[in-house]
């Protein structure tokens, strides 16, 4: 699951995610997303640019 | 002392404080940050987690989430008559009770209080898959940033010196310092270097400008000089959620008038 808040500067960040995600898989531009999302600090930018979701691929052994 | 803003959302502020010394400046930061109380999750009661994140990581994401903060309906723990036993003047309890296939999010947290709730609905904590269960019960209260950061209402909170940018005889607006400046506040006016209109206060004071001037070969003093104001300060505040910036300078500010006097009572005691 993507962190609540940003590691360094503690702005919640996490409901930017589902956003960020549907317009990268769209194959949009990260920089653009990330301006319109409102994430104006590079400790905010990178916490969804290097998120990997692994919360489908723990499912299937509860 | 002044306080003058440049603007003032409630999600961030932005002032500048006159008249003060660096002491005060520094020492109202740290009472933003650390002193002024917030509302957080801090115990869980988890009937069920069927859900892939442990119970741990489960509660640590509760315990982030901004609430909002009615600073003036309800006590401190640490101050409370209960004696932090937790009774409904200092405490909050959260219910929730899903079952997937869903996203949870702090929307499904259901506050027994009708102020203090979750900031954000839409803030995802776990994903659950088809016969998986959350149910829990949560108590929040307030307490100070220093004892952990999810108490802080704040995110960033910080101030630089005001700057002073001026430039003697010796420029000859040759331009070499426009370029290297990162915040692009620079420009020639004529034979000599000027400021765009109300750039003055995105300067980071990085000195570049200088360096650059030094550079172009004009002798052991660059004809810019970057020099910082010590009684003037430029603060940036940004709030987490749980109280709007606003409420977060006053409290803060607050925090200082009732140490001062604390002191003051003090050192009267003594003195007889
Ligand atoms: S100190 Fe840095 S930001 Fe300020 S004017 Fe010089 S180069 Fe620009
Ligand atoms: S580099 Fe020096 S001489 Fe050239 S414009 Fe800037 S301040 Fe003036
Ligand atoms: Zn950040
Ligand atoms: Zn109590």
């Amino acid at each position: 699951m993507i962190p609540v808040r940003c590691f360094t500067c503690g702005k919640v960040i996490s409901t930017a995610y589902e956003e960020y995600k549907r317009r990268r898989d769209e194959n949009e531009d990260p920089k653009k997303i990330l301006d319109d999302l409102g994430m104006d600090r590079y400790c905010c930018r990178c916490m969804l640019l290097t998120h990997k979701e692994i919360i489908d691929e723990l499912n299937p052994y509860q | 002392m002044k306080i003058e803003f440049s603007s003032l959302e409630e999600g961030s502020a932005s002032f500048a404080l006159d008249d003060a010394s660096i002491a005060f400046a520094n020492a109202l930061r740290r009472a933003m940050i650390s002193e002024v109380m917030a509302f957080a999750i801090e115990d869980v009661k988890i009937y069920d987690n069927a859900s892939a994140l442990f119970d741990e990581i489960l509660t640590h994401r509760l315990g982030l989430i901004p609430l909002v903060t009615d600073p003036d309906s309800f006590v401190p723990r640490s101050k409370c008559s209960c004696n932090g036993a937790g009774c409904t003047r200092c405490t909050v309890t959260l219910t929730m009770s899903v079952e997937g296939p869903c996203m949870v999010t702090s929307g499904d947290l259901i506050s027994q209080d009708s102020v203090v709730r979750p900031a954000l609905d839409n803030i995802p904590i776990v994903k659950l898959e088809k016969n998986q269960k959350v149910v829990i019960e949560a108590q929040a209260y307030m307490e100070r940033g220093m004892e952990h950061a999810k108490w802080s209402p704040t995110t960033i909170c910080g101030y630089k010196n005001y700057p002073i940018i001026t430039h003697d005889d010796r420029c000859d607006g040759c331009g070499l310092c426009v370029e290297v400046c990162p915040k692009e506040i620079l420009l020639v006016k004529g034979s000599a270097i000027g400021l765009k209109d109300g750039a003055l206060e995105s300067c980071s004071l990085c000195r570049l400008c200088e360096q650059a001037c030094l550079n172009s070969g004009i002798g052991d003093e660059p004809a810019i000089h970057i020099k910082m104001d010590d009684r003037r300060f430029l603060f940036t505040v940004e709030s987490a959620g749980a109280l709007p910036t606003v409420r977060i300078i006053k409290q803060g500010l607050l925090f200082l008038k009732n140490q001062s006097d604390e002191l003051y009572e003090a050192l009267s005691e003594i003195r007889g």
